[in-house]
């Protein structure tokens, strides 16, 4: 408890990375999904390329996105993570100014205003400020061990969880802004904050879902509605389920094969890159694809839960297990939709969706993760 | 400090974390596995359902001609009018809506409203608007002015045509939507929603013939409905060709000489049929006034609809077998024929017709004139109607003679085909009324009387028949004794050109014998000859028979603004092929007027008789 502090702005203590250590099960488990999520971005945009003329256009695009986040990813895990801590705050303001910016001067598509073009290329904050928000909530939870049990922590932590949310919202983004929450919660538990204090929050929001909806955007409402009976209004809201359950649902066993699918080069399916992603993969892939890309996600999820767990400090546990919050939500988001167990929402799934920001921001988030895994404490005596 | 990371971060939230991922997937990969390999063959029939479309391929409607090959009815190109929604900016609806309204002539309300509910339902998808096709003026005027017209679309689409609409429309009838009900018993056969069938007439009739086969297309189609490529195509087969037995130069022939009659105030309405007696093939057929049966083709209008049930001439009714009416002295055959064959009259059965009138319990009987000594030839030359009271009910003037009675009278009408539809192939066909006694006594609780049996004999009283069934019957007794089945169907061919099968017409004979038959046929001919339908320089064999029969007010005015007169004349005629009583005629005819004028009559100018002769000498004429 005495030790000396260390002359670096950091007040935990630094710690020499261990190549080592690098975690090679998520490592691997990360290349695997990238280049799945490729092949995914090939098979959907197949018959699309007919139209566009660069065939592989998307494939490309998506190669130099995985190249752009392979070396993020090298590049964060070289640096101690526990720089991020000291520059929380820091990170913060950062955060909340970027999902400013993006209100202040984003671009719009399809009614929502959510990504900032830069030099011809779309960037979408909001996934970055994921990753920034798993940070300075880690680090704001790390930091308040002792007074974990008190409400007045979790409200600090609501506190600071809100502007981002609603800066999201406004966009408006009702997934992403969902994807924040679920941080929140995750890092909460995982940071031991009372049961009973996480249950009466959800209680809290369970019981002013009257006030949310009377907020909600007509969109959303419909949305939510189709989720309930899809086949209420099946050219208008349910549309987008009903396409999406029969795309998974034909691709039976072993699906139509890669390109072969039918549901989403013909329009049925909407966004099929992207938001609709998994049902093209199971269109065309069938059950088997998918139970292999629940395979990695497990692989992928556990290898980041044991990062977390070998940590030196809590301030890596919770960030990795942040992590893994924000991925195992998405996930379970994106599919849960496409599957019609969830509403739909555009949340894109980790890896598979087609797009720069999201892959880019998860190589980030597990750059950090293998910082930590460098950084742990050396196994045995 | 390591063991005091570990207690605050506890372990049991981590493997309580673990066990959430393996809910989650587990949770996830249940519901994959219902939905594909559970369900995978329902959802992946729902795909293809989804991607592929059978879209019909119209076939265009056959052709009527007349059995010369002159077109009657054809198709000519119209268009159809629709509107995509996604091509319509939503701030322009309303004024589109008013602008197609006005050129539509559609209140715009239902315009706007189609718009709205197609841009709902599928706004990718054209709705069309037009109700009815549309000229190529109107087609042109907006495909040029696009700019005043966003998000509509023209597309050509047939219009049934009518080559003299109003001459032939008793006849051929028209097309029009199909409806509801229809189209829940005709789904099967391959009829759509959007489809027009023959609804009246030869048209409806000859439906079978005259619609073709569809054809479809399987098209691959994307979201926004977007054809991407045919997958299989099934030609349409072209409707046949419906020739029918009409002569259009008699039928024309006729028209003109009736259409003239009504214009000249001789009468109001008339009915024009000729048929060929050796087979039943009706020749022509004309009722006067019609109505044009494109206004229905190009869709008509509530007022047009209103204009025709309003009119008292009842215009949508083919007067030639949709209504019945009084025989008059035509029906002294009938008598004649009941008398020959029961054996109570011979050609030299004479009635001695010395007054023009007697009385029977108190009612007087007329005839038109004190004829004198009258048998079998003269009297039915003369149409004297004292001589037939005698052959139905015996009279004074002939105290050895037996009337025949009204039950054989009854049974040689049915035979000849009074009282029952005559099978013609066309709709709405009326059976007249062809009475007895038991008929009165269940029509209208009383008994007949020797009254009711004198008025009979010539025509009047309770029978009623139409005009082709008094033709028909005169049509029998020319050929020698056969009651045709008449028909309006000669043949139908094909695309290529070929014949397809129709059924045969079906024929009785009449149980007759030749001779009395010539005797009848005799007696017509004397009727031109000597008697009462008298043609100046005639130059054709005609034999025939008059009728007149009083009937309704002769006051007041018809819906034409003509004088209502009070008579109808008739004239039924057959033209043997030489001067002699065999039964060779090659053509019948009768002619009715509605409403003739009481003065024409009363100097014996018949109006039909004059008519028949010269139609006949004009039709004949050319060809002898």
């Amino acid at each position: 408890m005495n030790l000396p502090r260390p002359a670096t702005p950091l007040h935990d203590r630094p710690a020499p990375r261990r190549w080592t250590q690098i975690d090679p099960i998520l490592l691997i488990v990360t290349v695997l999904l990238i280049g799945y999520g490729l092949v995914m971005t090939y098979s959907t945009t197949a018959e699309t390329r007919t139209f566009t003329g660069d065939p592989m256009q998307f494939v490309i695009r998506g190669a130099i996105w995985a190249t752009v986040g392979m070396a993020a990813m090298a590049a964060i895990a070289l640096f101690d993570y526990a720089w991020l801590g000291a520059f929380a705050p820091l990170l913060y303001v950062f955060t909340l100014g970027l999902l400013w910016v993006v209100l202040a001067i984003g671009t719009s598509s399809l009614g929502a205003q959510r990504s900032v073009n830069i030099g011809g290329l779309s960037f979408q904050f909001s996934e970055v400020a994921k990753v920034l928000m798993i940070v300075v909530l880690a680090k704001f939870f790390a930091d308040r061990r002792a007074s974990i049990g008190s409400p007045l922590t979790m409200l600090l932590g609501l506190a600071l969880l809100a502007p981002a949310v609603l800066l999201v919202y406004r966009q408006p983004d009702l997934g992403t802004s969902l994807v924040f929450i679920a941080i929140f919660f995750g890092i909460a538990f995982l940071a031991g904050a009372r049961i009973w204090q996480l249950v009466a929050l959800v209680a809290i929001a369970a019981a002013s879902f009257p006030v949310v909806w009377a907020l909600l955007k007509d969109y959303q409402r419909a949305r939510l509605s189709a989720f309930l009976d899809p086949y209420a209004d099946p050219q208008g809201a349910g549309w987008n389920i009903i396409q999406s359950l029969i795309a998974v649902g034909s691709g039976g066993a072993t699906g139509k094969g890669l390109t072969a699918g039918t549901q989403s080069p013909l329009g049925y399916l909407p966004i099929a890159e992207s938001d609709f992603v998994f049902s093209g993969l199971a269109e065309d892939l069938g059950f088997a694809g998918a139970v292999i890309l629940f395979a990695l996600y497990i692989v992928l999820l556990i290898a980041a839960l044991r990062v977390a767990l070998r940590a030196k400090d809590p301030f890596g546990m919770l960030i990795g297990g942040g992590v893994a919050t924000m991925l195992l939500f998405q996930i379970l988001v994106n599919v849960g939709m496409a599957i019609s167990l969830m509403p739909v929402t555009g949340i894109p799934l980790p890896f598979i969706s087609h797009g720069g920001s999201s892959l880019v921001s998860i190589c980030f988030a597990l750059g950090v993760l293998q910082s930590i895994s460098m950084r742990r404490e050396p196994e045995g005596p | 400090m390591r063991q005091e990371q570990r207690t605050f971060v506890s372990a049991r939230r981590f493997v309580a974390f673990g066990i959430g991922i393996l809910v989650t997937f587990t949770a996830l990969t249940a519901r994959l596995y219902d939905l594909e390999i559970v369900h995978g063959d329902y959802y992946h029939q729902l795909s293809e359902q989804n991607r592929i479309v059978r879209l019909p391929v119209l076939a265009e409607r056959g052709g009527i001609v007349d059995r010369n090959g002159y077109v009657l009815a054809r198709n000519i190109p119209g268009f159809a009018i629709s509107v995509i929604p996604v091509d319509l900016a939503r701030s322009r609806e309303d004024e589109l809506s008013h602008r197609l309204a006005a050129v539509l002539d559609l209140p715009s309300d239902d315009v706007r409203e189609a718009i709205r509910a197609q841009r709902i339902r599928n706004p990718y998808e054209p709705v069309r608007i037009s109700k009815t096709p549309v000229p190529r003026e109107i087609a042109l005027a907006v495909t040029e002015r696009a700019e005043l017209f966003p998000g509509v679309r023209v597309d050509p689409e047939s219009i049934r045509f009518y080559a003299d609409g109003t001459l032939y429309a008793p006849v051929i009838g028209y097309t029009g939507p199909i409806t509801e009900q229809e189209l829940g018993k005709l789904k099967d056969s391959g009829y759509l929603g959007d489809d027009d069938l023959g609804r009246t007439g030869i048209e409806a009739v000859y439906e079978q013939y005259l619609r073709g086969t569809y054809g479809w297309r399987e098209i691959e189609r994307d979201a926004a409905q977007r054809e991407i490529k045919t997958l299989a195509l099934q030609r349409a087969t072209v409707g046949n060709t419906v020739s029918l037995t009409i002569d259009d130069r008699l039928q024309k022939l006729l028209d003109q000489e009736l259409r003239k009659g009504v214009e000249e105030d001789k009468f109001t309405q008339a009915v024009g049929v000729a048929m060929n007696p050796q087979n039943g093939e009706i020749l022509a057929m004309v009722s006067i006034p019609g109505y044009d049966n494109n206004m229905f083709a190009r869709g008509i209008t509530t007022a047009e609809l209103a204009a025709l049930n309003a009119d008292d001439r009842h215009p949508l009714v083919n007067k030639a077998i949709g209504d019945r009416y009084p025989a008059g002295s035509t029906f002294k055959m009938v008598t004649g024929l009941s008398a020959l064959s029961e054996g109570t009259a011979t050609r030299d059965t004479v009635v001695n017709v010395s007054a023009s009138s007697f009385s029977v319990s108190g009612t007087t009987f007329y005839d038109w004139r004190q004829h004198g000594s009258l048998n079998f030839v003269t009297g039915f030359a003369h149409s004297s109607d004292i001589y037939f009271y005698t052959l139905a009910g015996g009279t004074q003037f002939a105290p050895n003679v037996r009337g025949v009675g009204p039950d054989a009278i009854a049974k040689y009408a049915r035979m000849l085909g009074f009282g029952a539809p005559t099978g013609i192939d066309l709709p709405n066909e009326n059976g007249g009324i062809m009475p007895d006694p038991q008929w009165k006594l269940a029509t209208f609780d009383e008994p007949w009387t020797i009254g009711n049996t004198y008025q009979e004999a010539i025509g009047q009283g309770f029978v009623a028949v139409t005009p082709l069934q008094l033709l028909n019957a005169y049509a029998s007794v020319a050929n020698g004794g056969t009651v045709w089945q008449p028909h309006l169907l000669k043949q139908v061919t094909d695309a290529a050109g070929k014949d397809i099968p129709i059924a045969a017409w079906s024929s009785r004979k009449l149980e007759m014998t030749q001779e009395n038959l010539r005797l009848l046929r005799e007696s017509a001919r004397r009727v031109v000859t000597i008697g009462h339908a008298y043609m100046p320089n005639l130059k054709l064999p005609i034999a025939g028979k008059t009728g007149t029969a009083e009937f309704g007010a002769s006051a007041g005015k018809d819906s034409a603004g003509r004088n209502k007169l009070g008579f109808h004349n008739w004239f039924v005629s057959f033209v043997p092929q030489a001067d002699n009583t065999d039964p060779t005629a090659q053509i019948a005819m009768a002619i009715f007027t509605y409403d003739s004028s009481k003065s024409l009559c009363e100097l014996c100018l018949n109006p039909a008789v004059g008519m028949t002769q010269r139609i006949l000498e004009k039709y004949l004429g050319a060809t002898k």
